[in-house]
């Protein structure tokens, strides 16, 4: 209590500072808030300064222009004059409202009248004079009067004016061109090819005028504005293209020639129009389409770039919108559909050549000694590249897919059927039964020759001729199968520069992937064909002999004594002879397959005596002496298979082998040695039943033993 | 339409084997061949992309296009665009873990462009002949459109199906069509399907079939080829050749058999 009564003073001295305080506070606050809102005033005193230092500028400017357009019409300056409305127009809308409110609205109000006035006679003017201009084909005053509508706000008018002005060009020429093509020598060196050189100068010359008019109409209009001037300059294209189209179709028979080739193909009695004639025809066609699509790229490129510019700030939608306006000019102008459309006559046209000149070629088919494939091979693979290949110089990725797709049919079902067909009148018989044939034919065909006074010899060269056309076939498939591979590779190559160079949409590449696809699945076809003439060779040429000479085995004992083995050693008799026969044999198949072919041929072979082999041994049976002499054969043969063949053929005579060592053995328990886990390296081929099977040829083993050995 | 047995695919299209009338539909099972399930499972992951061609013919305007960029694109344009020539489009699936490409060649109505068009024809796993429900015309063509088609395939090589489209225009007319076209399909050997690609009614279903049954059908083959070649490999006699066309209709007699060569 004492205490606070002594803080008494103290606290009535803090109450009086604070008090003090608190006024000055007060007071600096409100000079503070006096002081800002004067300086706030004085803000928007300034804005408001500028504002009507600005209109009075533009209303000056409007009185300058008012003057000035007055000026410069009378002195014919229509630049200057355009210059001033163009101010004009982009002044503030408001300010020439509130001119009009001023003490002098009834003077600005007239001055206005008057300005309008001048800009509805200035339009009026350079309209005319444009018009007159372009009917004297005056360039520099059609491009100065261009430059003006974009100051008077008619870009879209002066834009198509203009490009008017360049359609008349591009038709005045187009028709030069025309009639300069009806007055062609047909000897001309560029006869063939006339009309597609006709629009390459149309094509050419519009390009000209874009190359030409593009950095006036970018400086005047502004950029995104080329595709209305080539939009119009597209209608003008469609109707000169229109017009040269009539005439090649006319001059060229066109329809008529589709027609013709379509009966061809649906009746076989018709009378066929001969495929070389469509030759020159259908590179015509196809040089046609490529200047169009060449054309094409042109400009949507040139569109593209021009929009990118324009574009650049544009939202997402605007840029859409330019695109898909784009793609409609590119993808549904008359020179697009007029070309696709001969291209549809055109791929049933090369599709009936091809068909037609592959049959000839067939037809036409001849072999060389020497030779392994006959010319059909070459023939038609030429061919094919040919007609792949003039689809292909038409660079539309359409066409190319199409005739693909149609050579992929041809080599599938046509060529390989034709193939298929002699490799199914098969090998004739074997030598062996050939000679009993070849004696029964001969004397048959002496007799009847004989009764009719001459004698031929037909019946025995035809079977020298059979083998050898189905040796040459085999080749032939092989080779087909390598060359469609080839193909498509070449085919890739190319169309990845194609694509590389811009041609072609979004989906392209899917398209050519999925159609050389299908051919590469064709070369698998061709292989599979090969493989089963080659099985069949194997089955009708090779087993009737090889077959009976190793049934000769079974007429050599294996049960012999030591006197026997000597002998057998100085006069083999069996595997050497057997040898001489197989050598002799292939000979002839080696000579006249492909290396490819008589390996897989060797190859099949090779199984063949493994498993005829195994047969006849299980017929046999064997002493000691008897197991050590087949021991002996068996490698003499492997040693001769393994210098004929590339594959390794250990493995194919693993069995047998395993076979020799077993009927090698001294006793019956020794196969305990081999077997098991005493195997070692050794993969047993043989199961138990068939160990014991193998053990029980050995006449001397007792059954017993073998009964009771534990595998 | 019921959903026995389905697959949630990559994209979360639902996968599924439903049909869509029994009046018009070739086969009834609901789930993949057990062979084809069993190789599936077995080779997820290592063997390569599977891919099937879908031609799709019809009358111009019956809306070929507009029901493929509903599937595609998820988009409904009313502006019609004549297609010229071919267009064509991937649709991309992943089943049982294997990846999966259904190729669709769209391919242009009017008679002007059938020379190009014609040539795509080729190698079709699936025909789609498309027609107008509210143009019967449209209806009477197709049978055209799929000799056409089938003259370029092998028989028998290809699924075919019919589909009426533009199903949201008109209910009663529909009704009537959709009799008729049960009776062409069935003499087509097609199966029939209406759908809608403006509302999308049954358009993700009618594809999902699509590709369920061209699917099953690629892998099939699949295991042909290989069986093929494994008797190749082995050594003449040890394995005898099966007829796996036995296999694929009658597994239980082959299941072991086939245990045996996988």
């Amino acid at each position: 209590m004492v205490a606070l009564q002594r803080m008494g003073p103290n606290l009535q001295l803090i109450e009086g500072d604070a008090q003090q305080l608190a006024g000055m506070i007060a007071f600096t606050c409100s000079l503070a808030e006096n002081v800002s809102s004067k300086v706030r005033q004085l803000d928007l005193a300034k804005n408001r300064l500028y504002q009507a230092i600005q209109r009075a500028d533009d209303i000056l400017d409007l009185k300058f222009c008012m003057d000035g357009v007055q000026t410069a019409l009378r002195g014919e300056d229509y630049e200057q004059a355009a210059a001033h409305i163009h101010r004009y127009l982009s002044l503030d809308k408001s300010v020439i409202e509130l001119s009009r409110q001023g003490k002098e609205g009834g003077i600005i109000d007239a001055n206005l009248k008057l300005l309008q006035e001048s800009e509805q006679r200035l339009k009026a003017i350079v309209t005319e004079k444009f018009d007159t201009a372009m009917k004297q084909g005056d360039l520099p005053q059609v491009e100065r009067f261009f430059k003006i509508f974009p100051l008077l706000g008619l870009h879209e008018e002066g834009l198509s004016k203009f490009s008017e002005y360049l359609c008349k060009q591009v038709a005045k020429k187009a028709e030069e061109n025309l009639q300069l093509v009806m007055g062609t020598d047909m000897s001309d060196r560029r006869a063939a090819v006339i009309f597609a050189d006709t629009l390459t100068l149309l094509f050419e010359g519009i390009a000209r005028v874009v190359e030409t008019h593009q950095p006036i109409v970018e400086t005047y209009y502004g950029p995104g504005r080329l595709y209305t001037l080539i939009k119009h300059l597209q209608g003008e294209c469609d109707q000169q293209v229109e017009k040269v189209v009539e005439k090649f179709v006319k001059e060229r028979d066109y329809h008529r020639q589709f027609q013709q080739v379509q009966n061809s193909m649906m009746r076989s009695s018709a009378e066929k129009i001969e495929p070389r004639e469509l030759d020159p025809i259908l590179t015509e066609v196809t040089l046609m389409n490529a200047r169009s699509e060449l054309y094409l790229r042109f400009i949507k490129r040139r569109i593209t770039a021009d929009f990118e510019v324009g574009d650049s700030m544009a939202p997402e939608e605007v840029k859409q919108e330019h695109q898909k306006q784009l793609d409609k000019l590119l993808n549904n102008c008359l020179l697009s559909c007029t070309m696709q459309e001969l291209i549809g006559y055109y791929i049933t046209m090369e599709q009936y050549f091809m068909r037609e000149t592959v049959n000839k070629a067939v037809a036409m088919d001849s072999y060389e000694k020497g030779q392994l494939t006959s010319s059909m091979v070459d023939d038609v693979f030429y061919i094919v590249k040919k007609c792949i290949g003039r689809a292909l110089s038409s660079s539309s990725i359409d066409c190319l897919c199409a005739m693909i797709n149609h050579s992929t049919t041809e080599l599938e079902s046509d060529f390989r059927e034709v193939l298929y067909n002699k490799l199914k009148q098969g090998f004739p018989a074997t030598t062996f039964q050939d000679f009993q044939r070849g004696v029964t034919s001969a004397v048959n065909i002496m007799h009847s020759s004989l009764q009719q006074g001459k004698f031929d010899t037909k019946g025995i060269e035809s079977t020298d001729e059979a083998k050898q056309s189905f040796l040459v076939t085999l080749n032939n498939v092989e080779v087909c199968s390598e060359n469609i591979m080839t193909l498509k590779k070449t085919l890739e190559s190319d169309c990845a520069k194609l694509l590389s160079q811009g041609f072609g949409g979004e989906q392209a590449q899917a398209k050519i992937e999925s159609c050389l696809s299908d051919m590469a699945a064709v070369s698998n076809k061709f292989r599979d064909l090969l493989q089963e003439g080659v099985s069949d060779l194997n089955n009708t040429a090779i087993k009737p002999q090889v077959k009976p000479w190793i049934n000769l085995f079974l007429s050599i004992s294996h049960s012999i004594e030591e006197e026997e083995f000597s002998e057998y050693e100085a006069n083999d008799p069996w595997v050497q002879q057997f040898i001489v026969h197989l050598e002799q044999q292939m000979t002839e198949f080696k000579a006249g397959l492909s290396p490819v072919i008589y390996d897989n041929l060797t190859g099949l072979m090779t199984s063949l005596i493994a498993t005829e082999l195994e047969k006849v041994l299980l017929k046999s049976s064997f002493n000691r002496l008897g197991g050590l002499q087949f021991d002996k054969e068996l490698r003499s043969l492997i040693a001769y298979l393994t210098t004929v063949t590339t594959w390794t053929i250990r493995d194919k005579f693993a069995r047998l082998s395993q076979i020799a060592t077993i009927l090698n053995l001294e006793r019956v328990t020794e196969i305990l040695d081999y077997w098991g886990p005493n195997s070692g390296p050794l993969t047993w081929r043989l199961t138990p039943a068939e160990v014991r099977r193998v053990l029980g040829l050995r006449k001397d083993f007792r059954d017993e033993d073998i009964k009771r050995l534990r595998l | 339409i019921r959903s026995m047995w389905s697959f949630w695919l990559k994209n979360l299209r639902q996968f599924s084997f439903s049909w869509y009338t029994p009046e018009a539909c070739l086969q009834f099972k609901e789930h993949f061949h057990a062979q084809v399930r069993t190789a599936c499972q077995q080779s997820a992951g290592t063997v390569g992309l599977k891919i099937s061609k879908v031609v799709v013919v019809g009358d111009l305007y019956v809306g070929k296009t507009s029901l493929i960029n509903r599937f595609c694109k998820d988009n409904f344009n009313r502006d019609y665009k004549a297609t010229i020539g071919v267009d064509f489009e991937i649709e991309r699936f992943e089943i049982v873990g294997i990846p999966y490409n259904l190729q669709i060649w769209d391919t242009a109505g009017q008679e002007k462009f059938k020379c190009i068009a014609s040539a795509y024809y080729r190698g079709a796993e699936v025909i789609i002949t498309v027609f107008d429900l509210a143009d019967i015309q449209t209806l009477d063509h197709t049978k055209q459109w799929l000799e056409d088609a089938l003259r370029e395939n092998e028989p028998d090589s290809s699924f075919i199906f019919l589909v009426g489209t533009k199903k949201d225009l008109s209910d009663a007319v529909c009704e009537r069509t959709e009799i008729d076209a049960i009776r062409f399909a069935n003499e087509m050997q097609a199966e029939y399907w209406s759908v809608s690609a403006k509302t999308g009614e049954n358009v993700n279903e009618f594809f999902s079939r699509v590709a369920a049954l061209a699917f099953e059908q690629s892998m099939i083959k699949e295991l042909e080829k290989t069986m093929g070649h494994m008797v190749q490999i082995g050594t003449g006699n040890l394995i005898s050749m099966l007829n796996f066309a036995s296999c694929v209709y009658f597994p239980h007699l082959c299941s072991q058999r086939l245990g045996r060569v996988f």
